[in-house]
């Protein structure tokens, strides 16, 4: 289970890299970013995967790189103690890693899903020149004096990164490297101070790769000073460790040798080999020690240098933040343009009809059916002159558009804006351009498909809404027999009282005196009329403001987020991106932990010595 | 090249050479004068950043090349350009057998470009560029016409030096490209020379040979790599010296030799060409080679120059534009009818108003006892027109009074009025709205939306309330003057109404009295009560008749208005909408067609200094130099 677990996690972070770097390479301007993602999948697949596998430690991996013809297989050869490499003048003659076995008995060979990425092992043996993604192995021949100092190590011949030719192979310079141990890292006296060579470098330091500098083709007289001059200039100037530390890295300097040095690096050139295997010696004192430390500071790169690998997904984000913030303008203008265009006008004459049923409410029931109806005979003359002067002074509404024509102008309007800030912005990233297309290919009808579908629901929605609303005024005042019985019996009171009033002042009244009854009765009539108006304006309000709020509920919000979300469904690279961003992280973190329990878990019993000998003292020649 | 093939053209060519050069210049500089112009001048197909910058950049190459060559004679410029630590300097001191150039282990080492120039060259003549840098003079006839350059490397981590080398380079004529063993084929120095190739002539150098002729079992020769790059580049035959520019720096040194060439080094390596190398910067660049140099680079300039500016050439859109067009007036048609609607909804709570407007309007022609009544009847029935002005607050209490209006009616101000509310309610989000419409339906029949959205966008932010006012006023004094002088038989109707209503109720008065009068004279019936009133109650009643049938007849009633004012007001939008926005695309494409021209103008001017070129200048000594 456990087994499972780690592989799936090391399969799925290894794609997720291997698939953003693609798509760095797709992006010109991010092309840049896709070594460094190669190194971070690489070094997941290649030395991670088989550490958390439990793969032994032994063999190490050592591998030789620098720039073209700055001397990468003469060093292999010093390393190797024999002519192994061709060492030849053609800058960038390697094209493909080569990979030297020592002499004796064989090691078990990493096996591992995506060990290598795309790199295929060739069995029989070619020109190092092959331009295509393979490695070959081949084996050291036995040393004549015995002993090989590098028993426990594959030597690596890698390709250069510096010639034009070198962008279409330093993939698998990058493989190789992510996999090695420890690196030598050979700058000739021409090379030293170069910007591609020396940022690669700092790659290596940020990866936590143990590093031994070269120094080739010196002048004997110049060494001592150039070795000063380059730990100031470009060790200087180094970022620091994973684990926050300052590299310590040793720089020795090979001159320009003789002919005869040169192809005997066991015989007459062994002095340099001497130093430079001393260097690389010190760098692995153990294999299981070497190997926990090429692991921990590859998962903690990854986890440091996690958000700057992702930064490159970070900015299509940023765009992506951009659209979604365009797409909830355009709703916002919506609902504006629905708030005064159709709102600001409509006076929801359906709710009339609730509030007369409110003022038929508050007359008597039974049998004061009776007086009530007397009373509004009384009031004809007050309802017809009331009729009249409102007419004269109350304006008709103005006409509203229908609801309908104005939703569906607003969408318009909304998709149209879209479609045209699509366009303009077509040019600045591809986001933009794959909106302008889904435009083009139907995503304005789309969404109004959608729309239609949405307004069916919130048509019925509104019905129900403006009807509860009504019913709910009505119910207030049934259900509530204090506030209902208050009003009819406070209206009945109110009429009684004033018809005592003017009987009883005007005792006994002439026919005069009598109209006063029906102004005092029409007066108390339109009080409360006045507050069932009142009230009735209120729920108005509030329906109004519902209303609102349902629009932005059951249509706009839905249209909004489909929006959105768009550019990022349909298999589109933007939900590759988000999943991306949020899975890498945590599986970053959930592979620096499982490393270091592991690591915790080997390092405690180093019962098993290494078979081999690890001298500390190198041969001498 | 051997004596016959350069002395062929040499006779033919003896005269013209000075004075293409000189002829050259005045072209050059006219040339350059349009293209400023061009290139200054405000367009409306704009260039992007890159082509701008690049286009800058050859004006002023165009203007170097012009001032370069209007001398007595022209000066070759030849820089060398290569990684750091390539010998770049040991390759000059060897060649001027003195340390001019400071070399040394340490890279980057050459920081400051070193000039080498003959001293009876001023410094006011060096371009500005070369000014600045380390001037180092000489007395080599040789060398007389020719400066040479060496320049901070192209690949170091010093970015500041690849950034001067790139703002020297325009300068150059020849560029030297040297490369080590190391770094023949480094990416940086060869993605420059790719950039470059197409602009001056190059010829190479593989310095410390020493270290390229110890030949490893597999793998091609340095030389032989950098030959096979360069074939695959163009350059079948490109001029390469193998050089050790070290041994002959130490040979000169050990000799004490400043002039002439040092005694040879003693371990030099087979096929060393250093020799060869000084030969040709001394002897084989001679006056004609260094004027056919020259023109060349000229020519290069100008073709690419014709190529950048084609590049800009701006589409021909008129097709596009009518097409644009057409769809919109479709849609600014549909639109006008929606504001029109919304307009006239927004009129309709002044229904009153505006009736009450037409029939004062309609009114002025009656008068007498008609004339009279009317006015009175009028009054009385728009009432409240007037009364709800009269009462204050009465715009906030009563319900649909929200717009204020003036208690004088004024159409102007009323009208105004109905627009802003309009224009806050609906119509401005509609404006910003049609603008994206019109904008994408461009965009669909072709038109780039880029070239659309500026001009567009000014449109609709322009004051659309103030002419949508105009357009209602308009529209309202339309339909007053078809009410008020309709047509057909209505008019037949009106006149003959007007008529009889503004004579029968007097005729009606006179005979009723004189009747009356009759009766009583005559008769000698003394009228009674009802007999007086009778003078007064049949004119009335005829008044009355007269009333009824114009309401039947001639209505002046909001419903019957508003059909009329609807339809008029569309038009009068959509007119006033295809005013503003139609002629955008079509004058758009105008300019672009002009732009055009200008651009063809200019590649037709270019091409036609080029061919003139072409026929007199002899390149035939310096095809090396240059790939195909």
């Amino acid at each position: 289970m456990e087994e499972l677990d780690h592989r799936s996690t090391v399969g799925k972070l290894s794609d997720d890299l291997g698939w953003l770097e693609n798509h760095c390479r797709l992006q010109p301007e991010l092309a840049a970013h896709a070594g460094n993602l190669r190194l971070a999948s690489a070094l997941t697949r290649n030395t991670i995967g088989p550490f958390l596998e439990g793969q032994p430690a032994k063999p190490l991996h050592l591998a030789v790189v620098g720039g073209a013809g700055a001397g990468k297989s003469t060093v292999v050869n010093f390393l190797a103690g024999a002519i192994v490499a061709d060492a030849n003048p053609q800058a960038g003659y390697t094209r493909h890693p080569t990979a030297y076995l020592p002499a004796g008995p064989a090691f078990q060979w990493p096996s591992y899903i995506g060990f290598m990425g795309p790199m295929q092992r060739i069995s029989q043996e070619k020109p190092a020149n092959v331009d295509e993604d393979v490695y070959q192995v081949k084996r050291i021949p036995p040393l004549k004096d015995g002993a090989d100092p590098l028993a426990n190590f594959v030597l690596w011949d890698c390709p250069d990164m510096t010639t034009w030719a070198s962008a279409g192979y330093v993939n698998r310079l990058m493989e190789v490297t992510a996999l090695a141990d420890v690196i030598v890292y050979v700058a000739s006296d021409e090379r030293y101070n170069d910007e591609v060579p020396t940022q690669f470098l700092h790659l290596l330091v940020r990866a936590g790769k143990a590093v031994v500098v070269v120094l080739t083709k010196v002048r004997e007289v110049d060494a001592a000073a150039l070795i000063e001059h380059f730990k100031q200039e470009i060790l200087g100037r180094l970022p620091k460790l994973p684990d926050g530390n300052v590299p310590a890295v040793p720089v020795i300097a090979f001159p320009q040798m003789p002919m005869s040095e040169r192809t005997d690096p066991a015989g007459a050139g062994a002095k340099h080999r001497v130093a430079l295997l001393n260097q690389v010696l010190v760098q692995a004192e153990s294999e299981t020690a070497a190997r926990a430390r090429t692991v921990t500071n590859a998962a903690r790169y990854l986890s440091t240098a996690g958000d700057g690998l992702l930064d490159v997904a970070r900015r299509d984000l940023a765009e992506f933040e951009l659209w979604k913030n365009t797409v909830y303008r355009g709703m916002a203008e919506f609902e504006d343009r629905y708030r005064r265009e159709f709102l600001s006008g409509e006076q929801f004459h359906r709710f009339d009809h609730y509030r007369d049923r409110l003022l038929e409410l508050i007359e008597l029931p039974g049998a004061g059916r009776l007086l009530s109806n007397v009373m509004w005979a009384l009031r004809t003359p007050y309802r017809w002159s009331r009729d009249a002067v409102s007419k004269l002074l109350v304006r008709p509404d103005v006409l509203n558009l229908s609801e309908r024509t104005v939703l569906e102008s607003s969408l318009s309007g909304w998709l149209d804006q879209l479609r045209a800030e699509s366009l303009r912005r077509a040019g600045t990233h591809p986001m933009w351009k794959q909106i302008a297309h889904g435009f083009e290919g139907g995503l304005a009808n789309q969404a109004r498909d959608r729309f239609q579908q949405e307004y069916r629901g919130f048509e019925l929605k509104e019905t129900v809404e403006l009807e509860q609303a009504g019913q709910q005024m009505l119910a207030t005042v049934e259900q509530n027999p204090v506030l209902l019985y208050g009003l009819r019996g406070g209206k009945f009171v109110a009429d009684i009282a004033i018809v005592a009033a003017v009987l009883y002042f005007t005792w006994l009244p002439s026919w005069y005196h009598l109209l006063l009854i029906p102004l005092g009765v029409s007066f108390t009539h339109q009080i409360a009329e006045l507050i069932v108006r009142g009230g009735a304006e209120a729920a108005r309000t509030r329906v109004r403001r519902q209303r609102e709020k349902l629009v932005a509920q059951s249509l706009t919000t839905p249209i909004a987020n489909w929006l959105a979300e768009w550019p990022a469904t349909g298999g589109s690279s933007f939900e590759r991106l988000q999943q991306v961003l949020t899975r890498v992280p945590l599986m970053i973190r959930q592979m620096e932990e499982k490393v270091s329990a592991k690591v915790k878990a080997a390092t405690p019993p180093p019962e098993a010595p290494a078979p081999a000998s690890t001298p500390s003292e190198p041969p001498r020649a | 090249m051997n004596e016959h093939d350069e002395a062929a053209p040499m006779t033919v060519a003896a005269e013209p050479p000075a004075p293409l050069l000189r002829t050259l210049a005045p072209l050059l500089r006219g040339l350059e004068r349009q293209f400023r112009g061009w290139l200054d001048a405000r367009r409306k197909f704009p260039l992007t950043m890159i082509q701008r910058a690049e286009l800058e950049g050859m004006a002023d190459d165009l203007r170097r090349q012009g001032e370069a060559l209007d001398v007595e004679k022209p000066l070759l410029v030849i820089m060398l350009m290569g990684g750091t630590g390539v010998g770049k300097s040991t390759l000059l001191n060897a060649l001027s057998g003195a340390p001019i150039a400071q070399a040394a282990f340490t890279r980057p080492t050459t920081r400051d470009p070193v000039v080498y120039f003959h001293h009876s060259i001023r410094s006011e003549r060096l371009d500005p560029a070369l000014r600045l840098c380390r001037l180092a003079q000489h007395d080599r006839p040789g060398l007389e016409q020719k400066i040479i350059v060496d320049t901070p490397d192209l690949d170091s981590n010093d970015l500041a030096n690849r950034e001067k080398l790139i703002a020297l380079l325009p300068i150059a004529d020849i560029v030297l490209y040297v490369g080590s063993q190391e770094k023949y084929h480094d990416k940086l120095g060869w993605d420059l020379f790719k950039e470059q190739r197409r602009r001056r002539a190059f010829a190479f150098v593989l310095n410390k040979w020493d270290r390229c002729v110890t030949t490893g079992e597999l793998g091609l020769r340095p030389d032989e790599d950098l030959l096979a790059d360069l074939k695959s580049e163009g350059f079948e035959k490109p001029l390469l010296f193998r050089t050790n520019a070290q041994a002959w720096l130490d040979s000169a040194k050990k000799a004490g030799t400043t002039v002439g060439l040092p005694p040879k080094p003693e371990d030099l390596p087979e096929g060393e060409q250093f020799p060869l190398l000084r030969n040709w910067l001394e002897l084989g660049l001679t006056r004609l080679e260094i004027e056919a140099v020259k023109a060349r680079g000229v020519g290069q300039l100008l073709v690419s120059l014709s190529r950048a500016i084609d590049g800009v050439r701006p589409p021909d859109l008129t097709a596009e534009a009518e097409k644009v067009q057409q769809s919109w007036s479709g849609t600014l048609g549909e639109e006008a009818a929606v504001q029109a609607d919304v307009l006239v909804g927004t009129l309709e709570p002044y229904r009153t108003e505006v009736e009450h407007h037409f029939s004062v309007e309609d009114q002025q022609r009656f008068r007498g006892l008609m004339g009279a009544y009317l006015r009175l009847s009028t009054r009385m029935k728009y009432a409240g027109s007037s009364l709800r002005d009269r009462i204050p607050l009465a715009g906030r209490i009563l319900p649909g009074g929200r717009v204020e209006t003036p208690v004088e009616w004024n159409l102007g101000a009323f009208v105004q009025e109905c627009a802003r509310s309009a224009g806050e309610r609906a119509l401005d989000q509609r404006s910003t709205a049609l603008v994206n419409r019109l904008l994408v339906e461009g965009d669909q029949r072709g038109f780039p939306l880029t070239l659309l959205h500026d001009p567009t966008h000014t449109v609709g932010r322009l004051d659309w309330r103030e002419r949508i006012t105009r357009s209602v006023i308009e529209a309202l004094a339309e339909v007053e003057q078809i009410c008020t002088n309709p047509r057909g038989w209505r008019k037949w109707v009106r006149s003959t109404l007007g008529l009889l209503a503004n004579t029968l109720p007097e005729i009606s008065l006179v005979a009723t009295a004189g009747y009356v009068l009759y009766d009583f004279f005559v008769n000698s019936v003394v009228p009674d009560t009802f007999r007086i009133a009778l003078i007064a109650i049949v004119p009335l009643v005829v008044i009355v008749i007269f009333h009824l049938l114009i309401v039947l007849l001639l209505p002046v009633r909001w419903p019957a208005i508003r059909g009329e004012f609807h339809k008029r007001l569309g038009a009068r939008l959509t007119q006033e909408f295809e005013r503003a926005y139609l002629p955008i695309p079509s004058d758009l494409a105008l300019a672009l067609v002009e732009e055009r021209s200008q651009v063809d103008r200019l590649v037709a001017e270019t091409k036609e200094v080029n061919d003139w070129l072409a026929v007199r200048q002899q390149a035939a000594q310096v095809a090396e130099l240059y790939g195909n």
